[in-house]
């Protein structure tokens, strides 16, 4: 041991196809032990494959899984020690809240104090002890989605699954259950592999995000790092809002790389990329890096721009500033809406700091 | 809808309920005639027609007998229907169709046909006539309808239902006995009782692939031959409440039981 946590899964160069179409395409890859691990992606991306893969609901048409130092390839769901939180929570309707936690414990050959130790310690643990005797149509949508993680923590996996676990709630509930899955993620030190479309659940909660399109990786990493330092357009697009700036590059200067956009030099970052000159590349811009002035700012990266479109949306207002004539030389920028008052004049500048231009590989 | 056309539907609804239960008020009226004779006018009432065929042994062992029947049968339909319906379930393999029409065929032939063809059968394999001959007959004609009736309810369980067991260290077996089987309880109930009305009920099957010993039917049957006369009027009544009741109780706890899932 090297000091560094466990590898508890390799994905070790897999690839899965369903007749000629290929879901996931030579996936390689470790998670570590007591990672929140989120696979974000559109619908069809092969994140829902992957995590069936792990759960051994599919089978990989090439390479391995390792679980816990252990080939898990080719053995049924029942034989893993991975345990799943599904889409629809897929509790058994005729069991109580119980039963249904206690279900995985008997099948494991657990004694029936011991079932009910962990039981109750569970149902305490996710505060449903008062729901024991219910059963599942008797309770909310928030509470069906805590027996399921009770009931898929019962047996103590190495790894637990968890498959857009949220999607059925309502969009205030889901803001109090995205904390609490974080804590409780926290607090039981478990290995959580979560898959969801959704960027905002993935930035909030996650340790790690893998991004998916198409069956491959677009980008690992933490959740700062896809956000303001996307490698490709699908990513800085996908998650969150952003400007992507077409442009040529003029140079490399340490680790800023300048850009001719509409004719005007404007200097961005490639985050260890270091395009070469004469290269068309794009870059991305969050509209909350976008800095509006009334005159011209002692900066390097200002340019002079004309208000298009002003939205007052609540906490900000969003501005459509035209810099050139060409059809990409509209920038978005959110600004806090006192701050937006203050822009008196149509002619405003912009400014921003060069490592929040992002300049992508592709 | 116009006015008319309500007033039309309310009428031929009204004429059909008169035609479905007139005769059977009939029915139920002259079991309570004192006398040996069907037919109004009615003099006077009595209970005596009640009391006689509660005393008579024959009807009685009868009953017991027909009861028999209809319970094994009913037992033996649900376990090789419900094979059927998971066996046909949601896989789709070549000759499913086939597999499919086959079993759902003893459902559509004429009652006199395939009774006819199991007399002969069971003489060329050697089967006495008798119970065991007349459960085999009322099963074959009872499994399409608990496959038919488990396979709808097999279509609405959530796949992840299964998953979720198999996850939970479940194999395929024990999956099915501690999840499938409960949620297919509903369907099973409600084939059930279909079954043992069908088998109670049925004439022609028991006559051709009986012994001596008559089914309740068949001795209703025997008895008529011999001349109406009110006892039979009590018997069926008799028969009549007990289905209902049955019947209704089915309904019942299907709905409770549905409406829990």
């Amino acid at each position: 041991m090297t000091g560094e946590k466990d590898t508890i899964v390799h994905i070790d160069n897999v690839t899965k196809r369903f007749g000629s179409v290929v879901a996931v395409d030579q996936l390689d890859m470790k998670i570590m032990a007591g990672e929140f691990v989120t696979f974000l992606g559109p619908s069809g991306c092969g994140k829902s494959t992957t995590l069936r893969m792990l759960g051994g609901f599919e089978n990989p048409t090439e390479g391995r899984i390792v679980l816990d130092g252990v080939d898990v390839t080719s053995q049924p769901p029942n034989r893993r020690d991975v345990n799943m939180v599904f889409q629809d929570y897929a509790l058994f309707p005729h069991m109580t809240v119980g039963q249904n936690v206690s279900f995985g414990l008997e099948l494991k050959g657990k004694s029936r104090p011991e079932i009910e130790r962990r039981m109750t310690e569970l149902l305490d643990f996710l505060q449903l002890s008062g729901f024991r005797d219910r059963t599942p149509d008797q309770l909310s949508g928030g509470q069906r989605q805590r027996v399921a993680l009770a009931r898929a923590l019962a047996p103590d996996p190495k790894l637990l699954l968890l498959d857009e676990p949220l999607g059925a709630l309502d969009a205030k509930l889901r803001g109090q259950v995205q904390i609490e899955l974080k804590d409780i993620q926290k607090r039981t030190g478990k290995t959580f592999f979560f898959v969801t479309h959704d960027q905002e659940e993935a930035l909030t909660m996650s340790d790690r995000i893998v991004v998916m399109n198409a069956g491959r990786v677009e980008q690992d990493g933490t959740p700062e790092d896809l956000y303001f330092r996307p490698e490709s357009r699908f990513v800085a697009e996908f998650i969150g809002e952003t400007n992507l700036i077409n442009g040529t590059v003029r140079g490399v200067e340490d680790s800023a790389v300048i850009l001719d956009w509409n004719g005007l030099s404007i200097r961005g970052s490639g985050h260890g990329h270091r395009p070469a000159a004469g290269e068309n590349v794009t870059a991305s811009l969050r509209l909350e890096n976008v800095n509006c002035h009334n005159k011209k700012p002692a900066n390097q990266n200002a340019v002079e721009g004309r208000v298009v479109s002003k939205l007052f949306k609540g906490s900000r207002t969003s501005l459509d500033i035209r810099v050139g004539e060409r059809e990409d030389s509209v920038i978005r920028a959110y600004m806090d809406a006192g701050k937006a008052a203050e822009i008196a004049d149509d002619q405003l500048w912009i400014s921003w700091e060069p490592e929040r231009l992002t300049v992508l590989r592709d | 809808m116009t006015r008319n056309t309500r007033i039309l539907m309310s009428v031929i609804y009204w004429a059909f309920i008169v035609y479905l239960f007139v005769p059977l008020a009939l029915m139920v009226t002259m079991g309570f005639k004192d006398s040996k004779f069907i037919g109004f006018p009615i003099r006077s009432w009595t209970l005596d027609w009640y009391a006689t065929v509660i005393q008579d042994t024959e009807v009685l062992s009868v009953f017991g007998y027909s009861m028999t029947i209809a319970i094994a049968t009913t037992i033996l339909s649900l376990i090789i229907g419900t094979w059927v319906a998971v066996f046909l379930g949601p896989n789709q393999f070549r000759g499913k169709a086939i597999i499919f029409a086959l079993a759902c065929l003893p459902a559509v032939i004429p009652g006199i046909i395939s009774a006819i063809a199991l007399r002969i059968f069971a003489r060329l394999i050697d089967i006495e006539p008798g119970m065991f001959a007349i459960i085999l007959g009322h099963t074959v004609h009872n499994v399409p309808f608990v496959a038919l009736v488990v396979m709808a309810r097999l279509s609405t369980q959530p796949k992840s239902h299964i998953e979720a067991a198999r996850d939970l260290g479940a194999d395929s077996i024990v999956a099915f006995f501690r999840v499938t089987l409960p949620y297919l309880k509903p369907a099973l109930i409600g084939a059930g009782i279909f079954c043992m009305l069908l088998s109670f009920d049925d004439f022609v099957r028991a006559f051709f692939l009986g012994g001596y010993q008559p089914t309740l039917p068949v001795l209703i049957f025997a008895k008529l031959r011999s001349g109406m006369s009110p006892e039979i009027n009590a018997i069926s009544t008799i028969v009549l409440i007990m289905t209902a009741i049955l019947g209704l109780w089915a309904e019942r706890s299907m709905r409770r039981l549905n409406k829990g899932s």
